[in-house]
Formats: structure tokens, C-alpha cells, sequence
């Protein structure tokens, strides 16, 4: 079968055969795996999905589910409120909250559910959700949706600055239609493609953006609805393993901001590294 | 314009305008009747056969009320879908829908507290299945899906991104035709903002039949006929297309004079 030339090319570099593109030397060669996660747990460290909303009697969220919550719209806006039997509309916000306690078992998962209600105010519940996720500052943000509107273009940016200024990390999957999408592709937020070799901590960093991270999203084993599971694909599988990372990594360093954040993750990521001498790609 | 029976001169000519706009919006279809269903079937055929799967298939969102209307499928277990809607607030399709990420699932028919009721209305229940977005501009309208590859178990990266490729086609064909699609929707809102507020619903309905009421009639016009007679030649090769130019060519010299200014 001949494929076409214009394939997206999200995931390319994430591959085995495009791994050589990203060949990186170890800029921060004091900051290894082993001092970044060793012996974290997730303990202390906030995780918000903003999604369809998180079973939290399923056994992969193994009772890490805090809060629950929903966004209600209102006449002239939206409003985040109080959804503590909501449950999960579709299967996926389960499944992000399974693969992030998977990681860390010990996080504290919060969930915003944004789906599953009128799908005209989307954006609007979306941004909602979002405010409020940043104003209660909780660490992280697991975001598996985006929007395209370019109307809201400059509403995303805003958020993006405030939570990186708040010290919240938005961690986003990158979304594989053409054209682009926020805030996923704002360079404060850590955007996140899948590759497909199944181990949960294996990362790569990508200096060619728009998309900086791949995960582990191929035939992910995940909670979904019912206490069902299944096997996933999608970056939108991805985008919870680097989230449970960044919650093992805050967790054994408080404090440490999107910046470091994302410095770190570089440094301790698994691209191919150059030989003595050899020149950076 | 506060009298909504007697519409001012530049009411009048804007609804002489859409009165233009609805009738090439029926030429076009009379000369490719069905051009999007057929587009996005010859995309299903396609991914049927480019990943030897069970069955593919595409739903077209619909509003009031809001839901996923699947609108072709291919291969041996498609057929059932035809016709067939779902919430968007449901399954793998709703979920693609309303957040626009691509997915796929595998080993979903092996565990029974799986969400099953959408497929299993269809008659089909799938191993795996794949979802990808229609994206037209800014907004999804639409999910191309494939259920189970015979090859293989599941989906991969690779098929996930042949996938968009063809969703992309498949969104190309829907932006191409919604002008036309969406010509009723149009007028009514044309008319409506040209009513600045004044219109009511049935003003603005009977201002929009009066603007459509020459596409109604159907077959004996001369006029249909003669569009009717043309989308025909398409089919013709270039010997007979050259002939019927030259007859109409001399048709068209021998007009009745009265006629000609």
C-alpha cells in the first residue's frame, strides 16, 4: 500500500525510525531520573481533569478521587459546581485518572467535568473549568481536549499565562486534526503526542515543536466506565502519563515551577543521546 | 422596515438576490444530485479496503435534538448503522465528537461492563474500533469510524494518522457542499437580519417561500428541463459534447428577435 507524503507528522519523531531527529545531549547532566521520581509517590500533589467526568468507584482509580465536580451554564457565562454522583459521561476522564494513579498512587485527583452537557457552550464550560482549576491552583491540569475557535484564541492565551504564573501545570494532549488548537499549542503548556512503546515513565522530548512530549498512548491498558477496561489509543492517553510524572515530580519537589518543570522532563526524558564529541542534532 | 407584508425597495432587491442564490443552489443540485453522500461514500469504500476492515463509516452531527446521524458505512458489518443516530454525549463517536481527539479502542467486546448499547442496536459489536474527527474550520462536524482491521487486533499510530488524511477529505467534501446544504438555513437568516428584529417567524417563513417558490415545481418547466437535460450531458464523450455545442450554438443565433435585448 502507498501512503501519501502529508501524513501529520505529530507522532513521527516519537517513533523508532524517526528517533535520530531528536537526538539530544544531556544539557543538565546533574538532574537524573533517579534524583527527579526516586521514591515519589504522588503524595501532596493536586491533579485536575478537565474531561467527561471520573468513576471514582473504578479499581484503577483506587479511591484517589477527592472531588467532583461540573460545569453548569449559566446565562452570560459558566460556573463550576459541586457534582459529587456525576460519575463519568463517556469512559475517558476514568481512564486518565486510572493512568495517572497508576503512576502516582498516591495524587489526589479532582475532576471537572466539562462533556457531556450542551455541546454549544463548549468553549465556554471549557474555560469555566479551567479558571477555576487555576484560581483553587491546583498543581496540575490534565487536559485531553482543546478548542479551535480562534475567537478564543486570546481567552486560551490568558489562561495559559495565568497558570503558568500561578505555578499550574497545564498538560495537554495535542490534537491530530489539521490547523491549530489551543492552548495546547501555547509554549507554556506541556503538549503531548503518543508513541507506542508500553512502558508509562518512557518519555521523549521533542525540540522541533509544536509538540514537545510523547507517552506511552498505544494499546494503553484503562479503566472505562463500569468498571471495565479496556486497551486505548490516542495522544489523549499520553497526555495522562506525562501528568503523572509531573505529580511524582512535584511530589519529591515541592515548588519547582512549569519551567523547571518542563527542563526537567527534557533532561530526564529517554531520546537518544550523542556520542562523546558528536554534535547535537 | 416596519410593515412586514409590503418589503421596501432594498428589502426587495436583497430578496430578488437570494431568490438568485436559491436557484443556483438548485441548479447545482440537479447537476450533482447527492455529491456529498456520494464523496463520503467512495471515502468509507476506501478505508474499507485500505485497512481491510469489518466495517467503516461516517456520522454527520444534526442539531434539534443534537445528535450523530450516520449517514454512510461500508464493508461486510456496516450496513447496519445506515440511519442509525447517537447522543453526541455517548460513546467513542460522541466522545470524538465533542473534544475533536482521535481515539481508538481494542479488546472492547471481551468485557461484558463495557458500554455496548450503541453498537449492539446496530447489530454489530466491534473488537476494536478507531474514531477520528471531521473538522471543518473550527468546528468538528462529523466522526469517520473503523471497526476491526481482520489482520490485527487493534489500531496503530499509523492507521490513527491514514485515518485523519482521509477525515480530512471527508470534511473537505462536507465544507464543499454546505452552502448548498445549508441554503434553507441561509435565507432564513438573510431574511430575518434584513428584517432588522421587525420580522416575526412566519413573515420571515413566507418571505423565504416566496424567494424558493420557483424551485418547487418540479420536471415540466422548460427551464428544469433544460438543467435536467444538461446535467445528462456529462455523461457524453467529446464527439457528442462538441455536436450538442454546435446545435445549441445555433440555437441560441436563430433567438426570436423580440427577444434578444
Amino acid at each position: 500500500m502507498s501512503e501519501p507524503d502529508d501524513l501529520p507528522a505529530w507522532t513521527e519523531p516519537f517513533r523508532q525510525l524517526g528517533r535520530d531527529r531528536i537526538m539530544r545531549p544531556a544539557l543538565l547532566e546533574g538532574v537524573s531520573r533517579a534524583w527527579a521520581l526516586d521514591g515519589a509517590t504522588g503524595a501532596g500533589v493536586q491533579v485536575a481533569i478537565i474531561d467527561s467526568g471520573v468513576e471514582g468507584t473504578h479499581p484503577r482509580v483506587a479511591g484517589r478521587l477527592m472531588e467532583s465536580h461540573a460545569v453548569a451554564l449559566t446565562d452570560d457565562g459558566a460556573e463550576v459546581v459541586p457534582d459529587p454522583d456525576g460519575g463519568d459521561m463517556f469512559g475517558h476522564g476514568t481512564a486518565c485518572a486510572g493512568i495517572i494513579v497508576g503512576l502516582a498512587p498516591d495524587v489526589e485527583i479532582i475532576s471537572i467535568r466539562v462533556l457531556g452537557a450542551d455541546l454549544k457552550g463548549k468553549g465556554r464550560a471549557f474555560v469555566a473549568a479551567l479558571d477555576w482549576a487555576i484560581a483553587r491552583r491546583i498543581g496540575i491540569v490534565n487536559l485531553s481536549l482543546s478548542s479551535k475557535s480562534e475567537q478564543l484564541y486570546p481567552v486560551f492565551h490568558e489562561i495559559a499565562d495565568e497558570a503558568y504564573f500561578s505555578n499550574v501545570v497545564l498538560v495537554s494532549a495535542a490534537n491530530n486534526v489539521p490547523g491549530a488548537s489551543y492552548p495546547s499549542l501555547f509554549s507554556s503548556v506541556i503538549s503531548v503526542a503518543a508513541h507506542e512503546e508500553p512502558e508509562p515513565r518512557r518519555l521523549y522530548y521533542n525540540p522541533s515543536p509544536p509538540v514537545e512530549f510523547g507517552a506511552w498512548g498505544v494499546d494503553v491498558p484503562v479503566a472505562w466506565l463500569n468498571g471495565s477496561e479496556t486497551l486505548a489509543t490516542g495522544n489523549s492517553f499520553a497526555a495522562p502519563h506525562v501528568a503523572g510524572i509531573v505529580a511524582l515530580l512535584r511530589s519529591k519537589h515541592p515548588g519547582m515551577t512549569p519551567f523547571e518543570v518542563k527542563a526537567v522532563l527534557t533532561a530526564i526524558a529517554d531520546n537518544p543521546r550523542p556520542r562523546d564529541g558528536a554534535p547535537a542534532s | 422596515m416596519a410593515d412586514t407584508g409590503s418589503p421596501d425597495h432594498g428589502t426587495t432587491a436583497a430578496l430578488r438576490i437570494l431568490r438568485d442564490a436559491a436557484r443556483r443552489g438548485a441548479v447545482a443540485q440537479r447537476f450533482v444530485p447527492d455529491a456529498e453522500r456520494r464523496l463520503l461514500q467512495s471515502i468509507v469504500d476506501a478505508t474499507v479496503r485500505l485497512f481491510d476492515a469489518e466495517a467503516s463509516s461516517i456520522a454527520l452531527f444534526e442539531r434539534d435534538p443534537d445528535r450523530l446521524h450516520f449517514a454512510v458505512a461500508a464493508g461486510p458489518q456496516g450496513q447496519g448503522v445506515i440511519g442509525h443516530a447517537v447522543p453526541p454525549t455517548k460513546g467513542i463517536v460522541g466522545y470524538v465528537f465533542s473534544t475533536g481527539e482521535a481515539m481508538a479502542l481494542s479488546d472492547v467486546a471481551s468485557d461484558p461492563r463495557f458500554d455496548r448499547a450503541a453498537a449492539e442496536k446496530t447489530g454489530y459489536v466491534p473488537r476494536s474500533i478507531a474514531a477520528v474527527p471531521l473538522v471543518d474550520g473550527e468546528e468538528p462536524v462529523g466522526v469517520l469510524q473503523v471497526l476491526d482491521k481482520r489482520d490485527a487486533p487493534a489500531f496503530t499510530l499509523r492507521d490513527m494518522e491514514l485515518l485523519g488524511v482521509f477525515a480530512s477529505q471527508a470534511a473537505a467534501a462536507i465544507a464543499a457542499t454546505r452552502i448548498q446544504r445549508e441554503l434553507p438555513a441561509l435565507m432564513r437568516a438573510s431574511i430575518a437580519a434584513l428584517g432588522d428584529g421587525d420580522l416575526d417567524d412566519a413573515a420571515i417563513e413566507r418571505l423565504a417561500d416566496d424567494a424558493s417558490a420557483d424551485l418547487d415545481r418540479t420536471g415540466e418547466e422548460p427551464f428544469w428541463r433544460l438543467v435536467a437535460q444538461v446535467s445528462r450531458l456529462r455523461s457524453l464523450g467529446a464527439g457528442e459534447l462538441r455536436l450538442v455545442t454546435d446545435i445549441l450554438d445555433v440555437v441560441a443565433a436563430h433567438r426570436p428577435p423580440a427577444r434578444r435585448r
